[in-house]
């Protein structure tokens, strides 16, 4: 009998994930409007001379990371929700490993944060009149911040899908976890927008990648647990 | 002596202990140099209280990766009665917290990183039960529960550590304390009456711990006798 690899369960699973998605389109949608509907407000209210000279970087890579951050709560739990809501996780339960579905969905959310951040950072950028003097420090923020927030984002849409289900509990659970996160990715946007060394982020990168590492290893020791019961 | 003297005279001892600590920090405890008038009294409480919302998170872990391994609903038991008392202490802390800030820094909170994270563990205990109250099942409850406490208690020590080093304390650091960077001048008497209270204030915690515990064992066992 043919034995699939984890590898090829997970890039399975992010197969179905990718093509359930671009036929609905729910996800994307929800990120995304969420996402251009805050940068228009925010971007009519400051603007690119709304803000004092000397708050500009720290301002502004706060306000970039609220953007980003609120957009992915309202639509990264969907990607374990819809599974109850079709009834369809029983079926994944038996077709796919748990592990194979922790991967799977985590790097279909971490595709869709990508895409999120290469589209409103750019626009945010141009907006909002956010200079950066070193674009690859800030990539590597980026790249970091997302993936760490969406191994923790992933694991509490696994936990909230088997609750109750419901947006707001996911941004409650999700909340105080993420919070450090946030602030190590705004001190990490603040370096990259005011130093055009690519070191000057290494501080809050070390942060950033030790929690979505520490993070990671938990989540893939706990899934089991709530993907099962 | 029967087990349930030697309780008897526990829960004594400590009713004693914590007045006498009470007592020593009110009126023996020398006045501390730098703070307005007496308000550095209030530490005495505030950083037990502080301290034994911390110890509950741990004891809530511990309970919680027996629940995992075990499956014992007295497991689960426990690990809610930690967060309870955890998130009560933790409330003190940051009562007790503001009016000294008030009073030495003039605002009831300054957003200083450990006012921020005792607000994160705040946040996270009440998560912590708003969780439990969207799950119906009882044993998913639990489980669910579980690996939320658990994965919560690893981006704490980012909280406790990194948050800190980040941005500028008004805090003492007690890593930089701890490496003899920075030298603490606590009178001897002061310290004997922080120790004091931090060893009362665990023994509070414990009582209150062990009698819900019970508590909870005692309507266990009755709801069952009933179902049989």
């Amino acid at each position: 009998m043919h034995r699939s690899t984890l590898l090829a369960e997970s890039l399975a699973v992010l197969g179905k994930e990718v093509a359930s998605e671009l036929r609905r389109r729910v996800a994307l949608n929800a990120i995304g409007l969420f996402a251009v509907t805050t940068l228009v407000a925010v971007a009519y209210q400051i603007g690119p001379y709304g803000l004092a000279e000397q708050d500009r970087p720290f301002l502004l890579s706060a306000l970039l990371w609220i953007i980003l951050f609120f957009a992915a709560t309202a639509g990264l739990s969907r990607v374990f929700v819809k599974e109850e809501d079709a009834h369809t996780a029983k079926a994944l339960r038996l077709a796919a490993r748990p592990l194979a579905v922790l991967y799977g969905k985590l790097l279909f959310n971490l595709l869709l944060l990508l895409a999120l951040e290469a589209i409103i950072v750019p626009l945010y950028c141009a907006l909002m009149g956010f200079a950066v003097k070193s674009v690859g420090g800030l990539v590597l923020v980026m790249v970091a911040g997302g993936a760490a927030f969406a191994v923790t984002s992933t694991f509490v849409a696994a936990i909230i899908a088997r609750a109750s289900g419901s947006n707001a509990l996911f941004a409650i659970l999700a909340l105080p976890l993420l919070l450090p996160l946030l602030v190590a990715v705004i001190a990490g946007t603040r370096a990259a927008a005011g130093s055009p060394e690519l070191l000057a982020v290494f501080p809050a990168l070390r942060a950033v990648v030790s929690l979505g590492g520490v993070t990671m290893v938990t989540a893939i020791l706990l899934f089991p647990v709530v993907w099962r019961d | 002596m029967t087990e349930r003297t030697w309780q008897k005279s526990l829960k004594w001892l400590l009713g004693f202990w914590l007045a006498g600590v009470t007592a020593a920090a009110l009126l023996w405890a020398p006045a501390a140099a730098g703070f307005q008038g007496h308000s550095f009294r209030i530490v005495f409480f505030h950083v037990p209280q502080a301290w034994v919302a911390v110890l509950a998170f741990c004891v809530n872990l511990v309970a919680s990766l027996r629940y995992l391994r075990g499956r014992k609903p007295l497991d689960d038991v426990r690990a809610t009665t930690a967060a309870r008392l955890g998130l009560l202490f933790a409330v003190l802390a940051t009562i007790t917290g503001s009016i000294f800030a008030k009073i030495e820094w003039g605002m009831f909170w300054n957003w200083d990183p450990r006012e921020t994270s005792i607000v994160i563990l705040l946040l996270i205990y009440a998560a912590y039960f708003a969780l439990r109250q969207a799950v119906a099942d009882e044993e998913r409850r639990a489980a669910l529960a579980a690996a939320y406490a658990i994965f919560a208690f690893v981006t704490m020590p980012f909280l406790i550590f990194v948050v800190p080093r980040v941005y500028a304390s008004l805090h003492p650091n007690l890593v930089e304390a701890a490496r003899g960077a920075v030298r603490f001048k606590m009178d001897p008497a002061m310290r004997m009456v922080l120790l004091g209270a931090l060893a009362g204030f665990s023994g509070l915690f414990a009582w209150l711990y062990t009698l819900e515990v019970r508590v909870a064992r005692v309507m266990a066992a009755r709801r069952a006798k009933e179902e049989a």
